[in-house]
């Protein structure tokens, strides 16, 4: 039996629940009245809870007032490539540190884990000079190159591949296999569950990236969605159905991904939260 | 033999991490140690942009509203999360899909969180003040009068559900037996929470805390989408104020040597966090 650790029935827990699951929902639902609104609703300056009449072109009106496609596009190039990368070099370096052994293992693999403790701040203004004289600013390489791989996805890989039986490795290189071989077919295909967490919720982060896309684009067809959506709301500021319509549009990898991994959403973050 | 040929396959296998590293995290932190001793104009000062930055108001100011930014958002971030995760930890129907939804805003980019809490609280044509009035309370200049605890909100509201996935995996870790034992002994449930409960949760409330403070000193984009850092520099919090130094002022040297100060101090709190961690695991 499990401990009511609250203090209180359950009527009180379902209160609190019910109460908390609205505040946190009905911002999010609010978007979507917003982007539903006629351009004299939301300038009348009082707050309508549902349309007169449902503005569903709002979202081509959208693609007409900024190049939303073109951020569009820039997002799924940035957050894609990103994963793809991530998909290739995590598990492959996670097995290094969790299957061989090496001289200067330990001294690498601190090193990596290191790279946790810098603040993006740190390396930002290095990365931003020399991009901008290797004339990557602007450039899709220059959105990239800079998250191509971190110590969390190498981190989870190896916890993952670590308890995987050594009995394996050890009878398929009796078998003559080459390194390469074992790790990509005995070691890759038991990974894919973590491979899916692993590129889901990579691509999700990097779509939602801000600081990075803000510094590293500076001409319109080069920006991304989110830096994309608070410059077109800067610029026209009553525009708020507008603005929401592209909010929307935002969300929809992570409405997707919250569908895909509800149930294990909770195990899922707490694994990459605790490392 | 076997041995060699397998540390060289490891090197191998390790040249893209390690020239990602190289080039992208570790020259460019020994660049911002050269960085960080030039000025504006590239003249060699020393620990000239250090000094600079203790006597800067500007700085200091961003400093003190970043603490006070990061007191608030600990103190209500881990009240509610906690909450939350006890109160999820029961059996209770729907408590997967309860779990999920309030982890939906911490998936959700910043610029939709800040540009939807900028029209929700928009004096204007939000809707907060409305539903406010329709109760009979009285509407509120958010973002003008109370901006830095408006923005400590808003944080609050996008990771209680983050801090609370924490929290759920600090409980699962709590054995029945104890409850068991204190339920026996005549323990009520607020007894319970506060005498098994909370003492054992105690290194992941640390955990939480350190987490969330080497974010909220990092935080740049919430104030930066809702608020600009205004009114005035109110809400410029320390990120903030190195991004202008940096992009506004264009002074790479002096934002090198504040990002080198923002790193000490994320390195300090880090340590602190693996030895906590160490003493708790043992």
């Amino acid at each position: 039996m499990r401990e009511r650790l609250f203090p209180g029935d359950r009527v009180a827990a379902y209160v609190v629940l019910v109460a908390l699951g609205l505040v946190t929902v009905l911002p999010l639902l609010y978007m979507i009245v917003l982007a539903l609104q006629s351009d004299g609703e939301v300038q009348s300056g009082d707050p309508v809870l549902w349309p007169a009449e449902l503005q569903w072109g709002n979202f081509t009106r959208l693609f007409e007032a900024a190049p939303f496609g073109r951020f569009f596009v820039n997002s799924f190039v940035m957050a894609g490539a990103i994963t793809v990368s991530h998909l290739v070099f995590d598990p492959l370096i996670g097995y290094v540190f969790a299957k061989l052994d090496f001289p200067g293992k330990r001294i690498a693999f601190v090193a990596v884990l290191s790279t946790l403790m810098v603040p993006f701040f740190v390396r930002m203004l290095p990365i931003y000079s020399i991009f901008a004289s290797l004339g990557w600013i602007d450039s899709y390489q220059g959105l990239i190159v800079p998250f191509l791989m971190d110590a969390y996805g190498i981190f989870l890989m190896r916890q993952f591949i670590r308890p995987l039986p050594d009995e394996l490795i050890e009878a398929a290189r009796v078998d003559g296999a080459g390194e390469f071989r074992i790790y990509l077919r005995v070691i890759l295909p038991q990974c894919k569950p973590a491979m899916a967490v692993l590129g889901l919720f990579t691509f999700v982060f990097q779509w939602n990236e801000f600081l990075w896309p803000l510094i590293a684009t500076s001409r319109t067809e080069m920006r991304t969605l989110p830096i994309g959506l608070t410059l077109f709301n800067q610029e026209y500021f009553t525009q708020w159905n507008l603005t929401a319509a592209g909010a929307l549009i935002l969300f929809v990898p992570t409405a997707i991904f919250f569908v895909i991994t509800q149930k294990f959403l909770v195990e899922g973050i707490a694994l990459s939260g605790l490392k | 033999m076997i041995r060699r040929r397998q540390a060289l396959t490891a090197w191998l296998f390790l040249t893209p991490a390690v020239l990602f590293f190289v080039l992208l995290f570790f020259l460019p932190i020994g660049n911002q140690l050269l960085t960080g001793l030039y000025d504006a104009d590239g003249a060699f000062t020393g620990l000239g942009n250090f000094t600079r930055a203790f006597e800067d108001p500007e700085v200091l100011h961003s400093f003190l509203i970043t603490l006070a930014y990061a007191a608030g958002t600990l103190v209500v971030g881990t009240a509610v999360g906690l909450a939350l995760a006890v109160i999820l930890n029961q059996s209770l129907r729907g408590r997967t899909l309860f779990r999920s939804v309030l982890l939906i805003p911490y998936l959700t980019s910043v610029s939709i969180i800040g540009l939807l809490w900028r029209n929700i609280l928009d004096p204007q044509v939000g809707i907060l003040n409305r539903l406010l009035e329709a109760v009979g309370l009285p509407g509120q200049t958010w973002l003008s009068t109370h901006p830095l605890a408006t923005i400590v909100g808003i944080t609050v509201w996008s990771s209680a559900g983050y801090t609370m996935v924490l929290f759920l995996a600090g409980l699962q870790g709590i054995p029945g037996l104890y409850y068991e034992a204190a339920r026996i002994d005549g323990a009520g449930p607020w007894r319970r929470f506060f005498a098994i409960t909370l003492p054992l949760l105690a290194p992941t409330t640390v955990f939480v805390s350190i987490i969330g403070l080497i974010g909220t000193l990092q935080q740049f984009a919430l104030p930066y989408i809702v608020t600009g850092g205004g009114p005035g520099n109110a809400t410029s919090l320390y990120a903030h104020r190195l991004f202008i130094v940096a992009f506004n002022d264009n002074d790479f040297g002096y934002a090198s040597a504040l990002s080198l100060l923002l790193l000490v101090v994320v390195l300090v709190l880090s340590l602190a966090q693996l030895r906590i961690g160490d003493r708790a695991d043992a």
